[in-house]
């Protein structure tokens, strides 16, 4: 009993009419890293947000130390010695660092601010761990990596035993991560135990003692890491049954006519700081583009100046080859370029209206669906149904609100709208992230489909392994540049480093075949 | 499809009476707690509302304005964008469509045209400067709408009892009389209610097409966010701009209705309280264009009846002001507790 | 007419009337601070203040003391700001929507009710409102002497109320929560710090000011209570607020502005004086909208100002 830091027993937790965790056993020994794996929607999130007290569970019970723990809040989990870095960073970004920090760790009791004492104590604590932070800059004056410390110093702050990391990895760069796992070894050293939730099997293999698999709200298993667990176990364990992973396209592009053209592209971000650097690409019409590299190096940015959401400041665009420069959002749309946005639930999906309206956010204003300038609603409704038919939309009707659905079904309606018509531009953000792994391979199938059709894709995505099985070229994006395009179903090794930020040789060649 | 839609909105109906009952018997506590009877106080009310022609008359002299002022609140609303200003924009149409009445000289079936329009056209504008502060500075409309409100007051009180001030009056803070060529004619002999009614009329069918426009889809996807609605292909902040302007040009229309139909000249205090009953219909009516039309129905009939309630009985008219404001409080709190019990529905399902 | 304007005592008095229709903005907006801070909007001041009003009328009536009448006010401040706090806090409600519900409420219960307890009468019922106390030595001074120091002690409290405002703002951990919670809910809770319960907290305080705001304008400003008494009080502190930008001290600028505006103009209607004060009457709220458009430019406003916090969205 002394060897194991938390029990969780039968947790049970309801979102809507959907069980996201389903009577979850789980056991954290101490001194280890537990990396708890599943894909996304397996309710790994759910799990610990209830172990930190951010979720009320419907049912279970969690023991700590052997005895049975009631925590309602965040504040009971801290004091009982439980920390979480959440996958998105908890800051506020118009206060400082150390206010940021001692917002987090306030004494018991404790009523005046002393802000000069605590600022010290935060430079002692940095200095331990040998973290570089300026405690009085402002957190939006932090780089997303430098934020990320700050998070693991205000959670090491309180003094904690158990230390949660959700998706830590997730907007780091290879170096950076290395640089965190090396942080999380020391830790458990000084005894700490930590849980690590993942969707990516390597980085169980190379940090974590142990692993539980969740699936579909359940504890499918749990294994001790060591040589003779392979990815294979792992991924099977984690989706259920053998899935034709190696998805590729079958097609060979052959059209000579360029789609879109991009030279010299330079354009700001919403700091006003440059996110894009002079980038150059072309995409023929049926091929597929895959744009490789970490969140946040421009990539946004890049869809948004695509699709006239955003000002370019130097360069060109070319749609069929018309200079489409400096035209809105609304000239790109009839010009046929469509948009996958990485936001479905903000930008790309009006949560809270059904399915049929959705569908034709884009079109309603033409002759398809309106006459005289009032809306043809039975041509909307019949459309609604032909979408959910043709893309295999799960819902109760095309009245069901898109908020009801699952993510899968969020981006298929998205899918339905962006690809119906066969548009000769596509732009798609990230197209698989948060849906499952069916409705994963439908949507690259989907990609893939269009793409034979003769669209030209632009799929920009995180994930080395869809971009290598879906694309015909590989670009790969760094600060705002493009390092290299290589050319498809090259390995991880040729485009990790690029993703680092070193330029590949002999880039004019590679880029022209 | 139809039949789902039918069954849902029978169910916000319902649930809407629900409220509008469940206000009522709170309402009930508080004349019991005077000492009287409910059902005997509620007697008068219904009594004073609608007994005879004439108590119906004055249910529709409060309904016409209430009604086209709320439906000019809910297209903004709709679209999120919380214009409290109703009553701002309604004291500035008033004040420039009496302008056309009091000093620009045409024939009369002339005026009738340009006096709405230049009460409208006021209501826009100032509904626009909110829209514009909030596009091109990010200022949040309901502080923008709310001191615009007092601004229009202000302006009202200096143009009655300065430029606009009755000459050889009594130094009251009103302006001279609309001739009465160009004012609205009554119904009946005897009868306050006036033609405005049909401008009613009118208004409500136009707003129901509205809705079924490609405008008023816009205006219903600017609600879900103006991220979406740039995405979609449309200028969100020049949606907000003339979803303002539209909302502020009918409660404009309301001035003018109250300066030529009611009133028959700008005075002080012409637009006192509209602005927060438009936006108790508004909600009552679930901001659609039916909803508000029998909202408006009941909410006049409740200041209607409370006033002859007061003269027969010891409650006082406030008991209307009570009664409003517990429909309010109860509307907004149903969403979430129609959630709450369905979550413990689904709960069911999965812990026994 | 000129001459009378310009003379010592039109300025003491008009100077001595500005205080007095400043002090029950200044009570409202320093509360206010607190709640718009933690990401609330109420609109609803204005009813907090009346209902209070009426209680600090009815209690000081029948007790005979006034303090009595003050501290009732103030727990009837709390009590309905409480319904606020339900509201937007643990039912979501669109704050602008719970704030105007809860002023038609509030001008209607204390309306009713005052007249069920005291009936029509032809002369309303007063009391002997709150006496002036003069501060020994300072109020000899000329001018500043008679206007500052001459007045009576919610007054006093109610500047005492602005340095120990900005110290539970800057200074103690309370005011770093209210900060983190209207700044971004979501990172406070995963920091521990319970949303809802400082969100509460920071609502009760702006009805507590409030409430003392209403309880000032029956029982110190008038001695009496009215349907109309408060007129736009509860909307200018909200004004302040913005005006003041969130800061204790401008906060008293702010409504000594308003209070400015509105005592020269009742001073100029005394002497019948016939300058156009209402264009006069407008400038505080124009003032208003730019200092929300500098406010909003520089998106000095609280990230999750009007937007319910709910933990369990996904």
């Amino acid at each position: 009993m002394e060897s194991i830091a938390v029990e969780m027993r039968d947790i049970t937790k309801i979102f809507g009419h959907k069980a996201a965790n389903d009577h979850v056993n789980f056991t954290l020994r101490r001194g280890t890293i537990h990396g708890l794996l599943g894909e996304n929607g397996a309710g790994k999130t759910t799990l610990m947000n209830i172990l930190y007290g951010l979720y009320k569970p419907e049912g279970g019970d969690i023991f700590l130390k052997g005895e049975r723990v009631d925590i309602q809040s965040p504040e009971k989990a801290i004091s009982l010695g439980i920390g979480m870095v959440h996958q998105h960073f908890m800051l506020a970004n118009p206060l400082t660092v150390t206010e940021n920090i001692m917002a987090g760790n306030f004494r018991k009791r404790q009523i005046l601010l002393r802000k000069d004492q605590f600022r010290r104590e935060v430079l002692e604590l940095a200095e331990r761990y040998k973290m570089k932070v300026d405690p009085d800059s402002y957190i939006w004056q932090n780089s997303v990596g430098e934020q990320q410390r700050i998070e693991i110093l205000s959670v090491l702050f309180q003094d904690i035993d158990i230390l949660i990391l959700d998706e830590p990895t997730a907007v780091l760069t290879p170096s950076e991560t290395d640089e965190l796992f090396i942080t999380l070894r020391e830790l458990v050293d000084d005894g700490k135990s930590i849980v690590m939730i993942t969707h990516k099997l390597d980085e169980i293999l190379q940090v974590a003692d142990e692993v539980t698999v969740l699936r579909d709200g359940k504890n499918v298993g749990c294994r001790k890491i060591d040589e003779t667990v392979t990815k294979r176990d792992l991924s099977s364990m984690m989706i259920g049954y053998d899935i034709d992973l190696d998805l590729q396209s079958t097609h060979e592009c052959t059209g000579d006519c360029i789609a879109l053209s991009v030279k010299d592209l330079t354009v700001k971000n919403d700091k006003g700081l440059i996110a894009l650097d002079h980038i150059s690409f072309d995409i023929k019409e049926g091929e597929i583009l895959g744009l490789a590299g970490v969140d946040g190096n421009g990539q946004k940015e890049l869809c948004e100046a695509l699709t006239g959401l955003r000002p370019v400041e130097a360069g060109q665009i070319y749609v069929k080859g018309d200079d489409f420069t400096g035209k809105n959002s609304k000239d790109f749309i009839n010009a046929g370029v469509s948009f996958v946005p990485e936001d479905r639930r903000d930008v790309g999906l009006a949560l809270d209206w059904n399915i049929a309206n959705n569908l034709i956010i884009k079109e309603y204003g033409t002759d398809a669906f309106s006459s005289r300038g009032l809306l043809l609603r039975n041509k909307i409704k019949s459309h609604a149904k032909e979408m959910i038919e043709r893309f295999d939309i799960r819902a109760i009707g095309e009245d069901a609100l898109v908020k009801d659905l699952s993510g899968g079904n969020q981006q298929k309606v998205i899918l339905a709208r962006e690809l119906n018509g066969l548009p000769s531009v596509l732009i798609a953000n990230q197209p698989t992230r948060g849906v499952d792994i069916n409705a994963t391979m439908n949507i690259r199938r989907e990609i893939i489909e269009s793409s034979n059709n003769g669209t030209a894709v632009l799929l920009v995505s995180a994930d080395l392994e869809e971009i290598i099985q879906v694309s015909d070229r590989i670009a790969v994006i760094y600060d705002g540049k493009i390092m290299g395009i290589l050319p498809g179903r090259s390995s991880v090794a040729e485009i990790g480093p690029l993703m680092l930020g070193e330029r590949m040789q002999r880039h004019d060649e590679t880029a022209s075949a | 499809m139809m039949k789902r839609r039918l069954r849902s909105s029978i169910s916000t109906t319902w649930q809407t009476a629900v409220i509008v009952v469940a206000a009522l018997l709170l309402g009930a506590l508080f004349i019991a707690f005077a000492g009287e009877s409910p059902l005997e106080c509620y007697g008068v009310m219904l009594e004073g509302a609608l007994g005879s022609m004439s108590r119906i008359s004055e249910i529709m002299i409060k309904m016409v304005p209430l009604m086209i002022m709320a439906l000019g609140v809910s297209i903004a609303f709709r679209a999120k964008l919380w214009n409290i200003g109703a009553e701002g924009q309604m004291i500035v149409g008033a004040i420039t469509s009496a302008v056309v009445g009091l000093y620009i000289p045409l024939p009369p079936w002339l005026h009738m045209i340009i006096a709405p329009i230049f009460g409208m056209i006021g209501g826009a504008l100032w509904a626009m400067i909110a829209g514009w502060l909030r596009v091109r500075f990010n200022a949040n409309e309901v502080i923008t709408t709310m001191m615009l409100n007092y601004v229009a007051l202000y302006l009202l009180a200096y143009m009655v009892y300065g430029p606009m001030q009755e000459p050889g009056g009594y130094n009251y803070p009103q302006s001279s009389s609309m001739a009465e060529s160009i004012q609205l004619t009554p119904l009946g002999a005897g009868l306050r209610v006036n033609t405005s009614v049909f401008v009613a009329i009118g208004v409500l069918i136009l707003i129901i097409l509205f809705w079924r426009s490609r405008f008023g889809f816009t205006v219903d996807l600017l609600g879900h966010g103006t991220k979406i609605t740039n995405y979609a292909g449309l200028n969100a902040n020049r949606t907000i701009i003339w979803t303002m302007m539209l909302s502020g040009a009918l409660s404009g229309l309301v001035g003018w209705i109250e300066v030529y139909g009611v009133h028959f000249r700008l005075l002080e205090g012409i637009g006192a309280g509209f602005g927060d009953l438009a936006v108790v219909i508004t909600l009552l009516g679930k901001m659609s264009p039916i909803g508000i039309l029998f909202a408006s129905f009941f909410i006049s009939a409740l200041l209607v009846g409370g006033a002859t309630m007061q003269r027969m009985t010891a409650i006082p008219y406030s008991i209307v002001d009570i009664i409003q404001g517990l429909v309010i409080v109860l509307l907004i709190t149903q969403p979430m507790i129609q959630q709450k019990l369905q979550a413990r529905k689904a709960r069911g399902i999965y812990v026994e | 007419m000129w001459n009378e304007i310009f003379s010592l005592t039109f300025l003491t008095s008009l100077l001595a009337a500005t205080i007095r229709l400043a002090t029950p903005i200044l009570y409202a907006a320093l509360g206010q601070i607190f709640t718009q801070k933690a990401g609330i909007l109420n609109l609803g001041v204005e009813g907090t203040m009346i209902v209070s009003a009426m209680a600090a009328f009815t209690v000081s009536y029948f007790s005979g003391s006034l303090w009595l009448g003050f501290i009732s006010a103030i727990v009837v401040g709390v009590l309905w700001s409480s319904i606020m706090a339900w509201l937007s806090n643990t039912m979501n409600a669109v704050q602008v929507i719970a704030g105007i519900g809860l002023n038609i409420l509030g001008a209607g219960v204390a309306s009713y009710v005052y007249r069920i307890i005291f009936g029509v009468r032809t002369l309303p019922p007063q009391i002997d409102p709150f006496p002036v106390v003069e501060l020994p030595l300072l109020s000899k001074i000329p001018v500043i002497g008679p206007v500052l120091f001459c007045n009576n002690v919610p007054t006093y409290i109610a500047f005492l109320l602005i340095p120990v405002s900005w110290f539970l703002m800057e200074r103690t951990t309370f005011g770093l929560r209210v900060k983190m919670v209207g700044e971004h809910p979501r990172a406070s809770d995963a920091k521990g710090i319970h949303v809802t319960l400082i969100r509460n907290i920071a609502v009760l305080i702006g009805g507590a000011c409030a409430g003392a705001a209403g309880a000032y304008m029956s029982t110190a400003y008038m001695n009496l209570f009215t349907d109309n008494l408060v007129q736009g009080q509860g909307f200018m502190a909200v004004a302040v607020v913005i005006f003041s930008k969130f800061r204790p001290g401008w906060a008293l600028v702010g409504s000594l502005v308003f209070g400015f505006s509105n005592a020269l103009q009742m001073r100029l209607q005394a002497i019948g004086a016939g300058i156009p004060n209402q264009l006069l009457l407008m400038l505080p709220y124009i003032v208003t909208i730019f200092a929300l458009i500098s406010t909003s430019r520089k998106a000095e406003m609280p990230s999750a100002y009007t937007k319910p916090y709910v933990r369990m969205e996904r």
